[in-house]
C-alpha cells in the first residue's frame, strides 16, 4: 500500500468512525430539552437540597455509628450491633410500638345492607396516612409493613393473609403531632371515597396507643446479600 | 495496514470525547450517511485488493454516496415514502458481496503464500 492511498484511506476511516461515534451518542442518549420553567427549577432545586440534607444526616448517622463500632471494645461492639439490630428491627415493625396516635374506626354508614370495605379503599387510606406522617399504622390488628399484602379473596378482604373482621374496624396509627394527622384525615379523600362505599370512618387522637408487631416470618424474594469488599 | 484502523479508532475516540450529539429527527440522516460511509469503505478495500484502485473514485464515492443517501433519505421524508429503505437495501446488499469478495480474496492470498513456503 503506497503511502498515498494509506492517507486516503486513514482519513476516510476516521470520518468513518466520528460518525459511527456520533449516531451510536445519538441513539442511546438523545438531546432531551430542558423544559422547565422557573418555579418548577426552583422546586426541583429545593428537592435537590432537602435531598443533599437527607444524604448529610444519614452519612452523619453512619459516621457516629462507625465511630461508636471503632471506640468500643468489644463487649460495647456487640451492644451497638444489637442496638443496630434492634433500630433495624423496629423500623420494619417487628416490634409492639406504642406513642400517640389516632384510632380510626369504620363503620357503615346506614343501617341495614351492610357495606364491604374494598382492599383499594384500605389502601388509598394508607397511603394517604403515610403521606401525612403517619409513623406506624395497624389494621384491625394487623401491623401494617413494607410488604403487607391487602387484597381481596373470594370477595373477602385479607390483609397480612387474615380476613379482616366485622364492623367496627380499627385502624391505629402512631404520629408525632396526632392532632394534625387527625385534622387532615378530617378533611382527606378517602373519607369521601369511604362515604360514597356507604362507610364512615370516624377518627379521635389518642396520647397512648400501641400497635402489635408484626408476628409473621417477612419473605426477602429479590434482595441479596451485599458482597463484602474486600 | 495498520494506519486505517488507527484513524478509525481515532475518530471513534474523538467523537465520544467530543459528545457531539445531532438532534433525533436527523438521527436518520446519519445512519444512511454512516451505512454509505461504510460501504465506500469496503468498496476501497475490495478494489485495492483486486488491484483497480483509484484514490479519486474513491474520495468522491465516499462524499458522494453520503450526500446522495441523505439527499434520498430527505425526499423520502417530503414525499412521504420511506425512500431511505432504497439506499439501505442497495448499500447492504453491497456490503455484503464486497465483504464476501474481501474474504475470497484473502483467503486465495493466504492459501498463496502457504503454498508457496
Amino acid at each position: 500500500m503506497n503511502r498515498k492511498r494509506r492517507a486516503v484511506f486513514s482519513g476516510v476511516a476516521c470520518v468513518l468512525g466520528l460518525m459511527l461515534a456520533v449516531q451510536f451518542q445519538t441513539t442511546n442518549n438523545p438531546v432531551t430539552r430542558d423544559t422547565r420553567d422557573t418555579w418548577e427549577l426552583r422546586a426541583d432545586l429545593e428537592k435537590e437540597k432537602q435531598r443533599q440534607q437527607d444524604l448529610n444526616n444519614e452519612i452523619k448517622k453512619y459516621q457516629a455509628l462507625l465511630d461508636n463500632y471503632e471506640q468500643s471494645r468489644k463487649k460495647e461492639k456487640i451492644e451497638a450491633m444489637q442496638k443496630a439490630l434492634d433500630d433495624l428491627k423496629e423500623e420494619a415493625g417487628l416490634t409492639e410500638v406504642s406513642g400517640q396516635g389516632i384510632v380510626i374506626t369504620i363503620e357503615p354508614f346506614n343501617e341495614g345492607e351492610m357495606p364491604k370495605v374494598y382492599p383499594e379503599l384500605i389502601r388509598r387510606l394508607i397511603n394517604e396516612l403515610n403521606r401525612y406522617d403517619a409513623k406506624d399504622i395497624s389494621v384491625d390488628g394487623q401491623r401494617i409493613i413494607t410488604t403487607t399484602p391487602i387484597r381481596e379473596v373470594n370477595g373477602e378482604t385479607y390483609i397480612n393473609n387474615q380476613p379482616i373482621s366485622s364492623f367496627p374496624i380499627e385502624i391505629k396509627v402512631l404520629s408525632d403531632d396526632a392532632q394534625k394527622l387527625q385534622n387532615k384525615i378530617i378533611a382527606s379523600e378517602s373519607a369521601e371515597d369511604f362515604v360514597r362505599e356507604n362507610l364512615y370512618i370516624d377518627s379521635k387522637p389518642e396520647n397512648q396507643l400501641t400497635l402489635p408487631a408484626y408476628d409473621k416470618p417477612i419473605r426477602v424474594k429479590y434482595m441479596k446479600q451485599a458482597k463484602e469488599e474486600l | 495496514m495498520w494506519l486505517p484502523v488507527l484513524a478509525l479508532i481515532i475518530g471513534l475516540v474523538l467523537g465520544f470525547l467530543s459528545e457531539i450529539r445531532i438532534p433525533l429527527e436527523y438521527s436518520n440522516y446519519l445512519s444512511i450517511a454512516v451505512l454509505a460511509a461504510l460501504d465506500t469503505l469496503f468498496g476501497g478495500i475490495r478494489a485495492h485488493l483486486q488491484g483497480n484502485f483509484e484514490d479519486k473514485v474513491f474520495i468522491s464515492g465516499f462524499f458522494f454516496n453520503i450526500l446522495l443517501a441523505a439527499a434520498l433519505a430527505y425526499l423520502g421524508v417530503h414525499l412521504g415514502i420511506d425512500l431511505y429503505l432504497a439506499a439501505i437495501f442497495a448499500f447492504g446488499v453491497r456490503l455484503f458481496n464486497n465483504i464476501a469478495v474481501i474474504r475470497r480474496l484473502v483467503i486465495s492470498k493466504w492459501s498463496d503464500s502457504r503454498k508457496k513456503s
